[in-house]
């Protein structure tokens, strides 16, 4: 081996990752060679360098909170078979917006699936807790001064389980969480603002009204406007489910106030 | 009859088999995201990933490189989400960020390293790896802080090992360069001749 040989095998020789029926040659040449022993030194030192970099450790708060997820998420993994053979319940999350909207409607939506998946993995995701509609109106009346549709499912099996309010992106919202099922859906609804005309999505019709149909995160969606507010519904849900439940809570609205 | 899932023994299995290489992961996002929250967040994501496919794993096979391989997937995916080139080789990349032209990247010759490699700053080290392309640190930050074969970059960073090679080359060719001239500027070593 020459030198020129030796060079095109001074990384992996150093790395110790050079073919061992190659290392003969390689170490025979190094003996008498002054100039590829320094280059091979040379190599030595900045891997030395670079291992003698302080190594970071994740931080123990990291960590403990890293392993309640991971603890969290085995539980819901543990369960999940059991509640799609069933079908036994589903959440539907209320959410509203309590501020004008600064963000694009498509981004709320990605928000709202992330804060959905996140409080279905807490103990009680609801802060407020009822099955009574009325009462969870009253709630977020009297906690927020917001004047929430909760709309009455259980005829369908779906079940209220109560109200949370939250935080969503830099905004104060409200959620009502639902059962139907053990199948996650969520729905939230914003002021009407300039972000009523971002909403993106396929449009689907559906008794009369047209909606947007959107997939994020595995979580189907469903959102439209009624010229008040942005509604959106947020779930594993079929999209049939979903707008069987939105023309619901349009409906009540209407009822409601009007609109 | 329904057999339940023992969610204790899986978390368990999987802290065992892959939250042991935590600190390797947790490094490797700060490296790549050069940001606390954002490798922390990076990390969970990866973590949690590897965890719903951790069925997927087999044992007896590198934990460490498949754990490093979701972490390098989420981070491109999100460069991508983000709207940013997401880099391939990084050659051109270097080429464009007008680097220093590295003449043949296996060559040394003509560099006092002895003297200026004794005298780096932990500071300068991170400068000069940060301004490596990705592609180049990456390589270099996974053979010669973290440790992994060759074999175990190629799956990482999923391509051939005579690209790991060539890259882990050029990187520390770089890098040798980017610190000598750290060095100079801080009056270390004199101006090469």
């Amino acid at each position: 081996m020459n030198c020129i040989e030796f060079e095109a095998r001074l990384q992996p020789y150093v790395d110790g990752e050079l073919d061992v029926n190659e290392m003969p040659a390689a170490n025979a040449h190094l003996v008498h060679c002054a100039e590829c022993q320094a280059r091979v030194e040379r190599e030595r030192q900045l891997r030395q360098l670079l291992r003698r970099q302080p190594r970071e450790s994740a931080p123990p708060e990291f960590r403990a909170q890293l392993r309640g997820r991971i603890r969290r998420s085995a539980r819901l993994a543990a369960i999940r078979p059991w509640l799609v053979g069933t079908a036994a319940a589903a959440a539907v999350l209320l959410v509203v917006s309590l501020l004008p909207g600064l963000r694009p409607a498509a981004s709320l939506v990605t928000d709202l699936v992330s804060k959905h998946i996140t409080y279905a993995q807490i103990e009680q995701p609801a802060e407020f807790a009822s099955q009574d509609p009325p009462a969870v109106e009253a709630w977020f009346r009297q906690r927020a001064g917001l004047r929430v549709t909760v709309s009455d499912y259980s005829p369908s099996g779906i079940r209220l389980v109560g109200g949370r309010l939250a935080e969503v992106g830099d905004r104060k919202a409200a959620y009502v969480l639902y059962e139907k099922g053990h199948t996650l859906m969520s729905v939230f609804m914003v002021p009407a603002s300039a972000r009523s005309g971002e909403l993106r999505g396929a449009r689907v019709s559906y008794r009369g009204h047209d909606y947007l149909t959107l997939e994020r995160k595995g979580y189907n969606t469903v959102a439209w406007t009624d010229g008040q507010a942005v509604f959106g519904l947020v779930s594993v849900l079929s999209y049939d489910a979903l707008l069987e439940c939105a023309d619901k809570l349009r409906l009540d609205r209407a009822e409601r106030f009007g609109a | 009859m329904l057999e339940w899932a023992r969610p204790g023994d899986r978390s368990r299995e999987f802290e065992e088999t892959a939250l042991v290489h935590l600190d390797t992961l947790y490094r490797s996002a700060l490296w790549l995201t050069h940001n606390r929250a954002e490798a922390e967040d990076l990390v969970q994501e990866a973590c949690l990933r590897a965890f719903r496919g951790f069925h997927r794993f087999n044992p007896g096979t590198n934990c460490r490189a498949w754990l490093l391989t979701i972490l390098r997937n989420e981070f491109l995916k999100r460069l991508k989400q983000g709207g940013h080139e997401v880099f391939d080789s990084g050659e051109a990349g270097d080429r464009q960020r007008g680097a220093e032209s590295i003449t043949d990247a296996g060559r040394t010759r003509g560099h006092p390293e002895e003297e200026f490699l004794q005298t780096v700053l932990h500071g300068d080290v991170d400068r000069a790896l940060k301004a490596l392309s990705l592609a180049h640190r990456e390589v270099v930050i996974l053979a010669d802080l973290e440790g992994l074969s060759y074999k175990e970059i190629a799956q990482v960073v999923d391509c051939p090992i005579g690209t790991v090679m060539s890259r882990l080359s050029r990187g520390r060719a770089q890098l040798r360069q980017l610190l000598g001239r750290l060095a100079r500027e801080h009056g270390y070593v004199k101006e090469a001749e």
